[in-house]
């Protein structure tokens, strides 16, 4: 049992590590990205038509992060190009992704998709337990796994994460330096929205490898909470993320076994989790936020 | 009229040509992606438009759905002006309508049509209050964001009604769709005419009594100052915690009203999926109009005319409903990046 919720946590886990990691990145620059739910919905479906009009899953995945990409530089050219409201700009964007993909993804909602298929590791795989949980997968919940390191070194270790972490907590200073910081929050935000769409792609041309109307239900605003929780580390968004799809593959393996809890009650636990935990730690998160972040809160990205 | 043409400055003039700009645009892009689509653009406009102007329903339908698009879009201006973001509206409306049909069933038409119908709303305002009290609750006590909180929110709200529908509430008689059963004569809303009912005589004046007490108001001016400058609200020596909890459970309250309104008045019972999308859309309504109560009815009225032009745009084009999601938040994002002619410059 144990197993079949660690091999859920890890398979289900992949779509909100790639938004979660992503949105680390940009709200590290100071941008806050709610439309990462509609890149995420806008690369699912992207992933899935280009799969079933290519019969790549490859070419699907790629064409996903162009496209989420594109839409996250729509947020760019309104909050950082225009200084719009983030939250109601972000939360806009999701509907236009939802609406979007409404329209799009009409004609593929029954078709089928060549998915991505497991590729177990020959001899990882085979070791008890951990071989199940960490060597059977998709390619693209191996690429997860190491896409949260990379993005720590990228951050913490290469010029333009410094850069895009100074954006996020002293603007000004950069620019005192002769550095935009807008060019910077441009790199974060097409990173966090090309994320969110190889998330999107992952969720539905290897995990439910379905398409349906909405189908991303709230995962991309569980990545936006669970930034918070990993105090912007994308390392610790990981854990995060397992954690969220953890209690929803325990809350279906209660379900498999015919526990007479409502399984409404039981769907609640993930999103519960969520909320309590995150409780839990905000006030310890609290100065871990960007500094600028908080001018998002005041209405507007701040702007040297 | 010259008086009133006179008093209208050249900068106003300019904002409203602007703005009928950002809608022209905004209607040209969603043709312009309904032509991507494969649909004519020319035909879906005349679906929609057909569809809300049909006749005197068609149009009743428009007005009946701005009544929870507009006190959903309360639920977001009130809290904003303290500074706080409410996208829980989703929920609220959900714990509206559950708080009614909760009384429904305990009262069980032992009281007169008013005084239950009173009661409906009372309690439905006290839920989703209480609801979205939840979300400053964990601000103040352990400084969850809200605007996290109350997103997260919306759906256990969701799950709530799924197990009711399901579960205790299930009407026996429901067979393949559950839902509860239906609110009887004395549990609904009176009509004013056709389908049309008092909710929306009532969601006006509550509009204007919440832009009233807004403006009029200490309790509203401390707000205000508490959005604009929290330092200074707390330096004054106003409450600041009692000001945002009450923000966000009035806000709550209001959206509750409306959950209330729409079941009682026009879905009849409840059921799984039921206002699904319509707390969303009021968050749009709110922003479209830059948190102005008044100015919400219009934006309300709009996203009820787009939303019921695209049950048009599903019957006679066979495209999704929810394709009118698009036209919606361009018509937001439109006006938030050039609704005004200068683009905002921080401090």
């Amino acid at each position: 049992v144990i197993e079949a919720i660690a091999v859920g946590a890890v398979r289900g886990g992949t779509s909100v590590v790639f938004a979660g990691v992503g949105e680390t990145i940009a709200e590290r620059s100071g941008v806050i990205y709610l439309g990462c739910e509609g890149s995420m919905l806008v690369g699912a479906l992207t992933a899935y038509a280009v799969g079933i009009e290519t019969g790549s899953p490859w070419l699907g995945a790629l064409a996903a992060v162009v496209t989420g990409l594109l839409l996250a530089l729509l947020h760019g050219l309104l909050v950082i190009h225009r200084g719009a409201n983030q939250i109601a700009t972000g939360l806009a964007i999701t509907f236009l992704g939802l609406g979007a993909t409404a329209l799009f993804g009409q004609s593929y909602v029954s078709q089928g998709v060549q998915p991505f298929e497991p590729w177990a590791i020959p001899g990882l795989s085979q070791i008890p337990f951990l071989g199940n949980v960490l060597f059977d997968h998709d390619p693209l919940t191996y690429l997860s796994f190491v896409v949260a390191p990379a993005a720590w070194w990228f951050l913490f270790r290469t010029g333009p994460g410094l850069r895009i972490r100074a954006a996020g907590e002293r603007p000004e200073v950069l620019g005192t330096m002769g550095v935009e910081a807008t060019r910077s929050r441009w790199l974060a935000l097409a990173i966090a929205g090309g994320m969110s769409g190889l998330g999107g792609a992952q969720l539905a041309t290897a995990f439910t490898r379905t398409w349906s109307e909405n189908m991303v239900a709230g995962r991309g605003f569980i990545a936006v909470a669970l930034v918070i929780f990993a105090a912007w580390n994308p390392i610790q968004i990981v854990a995060g993320a397992y954690l969220f799809s953890g209690a929803v593959a325990f809350e279906l393996q209660l379900q498999a076994r015919g526990s007479d809890i409502s399984i409404f009650l039981l769907d609640a636990i993930p999103y519960l989790v969520v909320i309590v935990v995150l409780s839990l730690l905000s006030r310890a998160r609290r100065h871990a936020a960007p500094e600028s972040l908080a001018a998002v809160f005041q209405h507007q990205v701040s702007t040297t | 009229v010259s008086v009133v043409l006179s008093e209208i400055s050249p900068q106003r003039w300019r904002s409203s040509t602007r703005l009928i700009g950002v809608f022209v645009a905004s209607l040209v892009v969603f043709a312009l992606l309904l032509v991507a689509n494969g649909a004519d653009p020319i035909a879906g406009y005349r679906a929609m438009w057909s569809s809300i102007t049909r006749d005197s329903s068609a149009f009743g339908d428009v007005l009946i759905r701005t009544v929870p698009y507009l006190l959903g879009a309360l639920a977001v201006i009130v809290p904003a002006r303290a500074g706080l973001f409410n996208i829980g509206g989703e929920g609220q409306l959900l714990l509206g309508a559950i708080g009614a049909m909760w009384i429904a069933n305990v009262l069980d038409q032992s009281l007169p049509r008013g005084v239950t119908l009173l009661l409906m709303a009372f309690v439905a305002m006290l839920l989703a209050g209480a609801w979205a009290a939840l979300a400053a609750a964990l601000r103040l006590v352990a400084g969850t964001n809200e605007a996290i909180s109350t997103l997260l929110l919306n759906y256990l709200a969701t799950l709530l009604l799924g197990w009711l529908v399901f579960g205790p509430w299930k009407d026996p008689a429901s067979t393949g769709f559950p839902r509860t059963r239906p609110f009887e004569t004395g549990e609904s809303m009176p009509m004013l005419f056709g389908r049309v009912h008092i909710g929306v005589a009532i969601a006006v004046p509550v509009t204007v009594l919440v832009w009233a007490a807004l403006r009029y108001t200490a309790w509203g001016f401390q707000l205000t100052v508490l959005g604009q400058n929290p330092e200074a609200a707390r330096r004054a020596g106003f409450r600041t915690g009692a000001l945002s909890l009450s923000a966000l459970a009035l806000g709550g309250a209001l959206a509750g009203l409306g959950g209330m309104l729409q079941t009682s008045g026009v879905e009849s019972n409840l059921r799984p999926g039921i206002m699904s999308g319509y707390g969303f859309t009021a968050v749009l309504a709110a922003w479209m109009v830059r948190q102005s109560p008044i100015k919400a009815m219009g934006s309300a009225f709009l996203l009820a005319a787009i939303a019921i032009g695209g049950n048009g745009l599903k019957i006679r084009e066979g495209l999704s409903a929810a394709s009118v999601n698009i036209l919606m938040a361009i018509i937001l994002l439109a006006v938030l990046g050039w609704g005004t002619r200068q683009k905002k410059e921080a401090s």
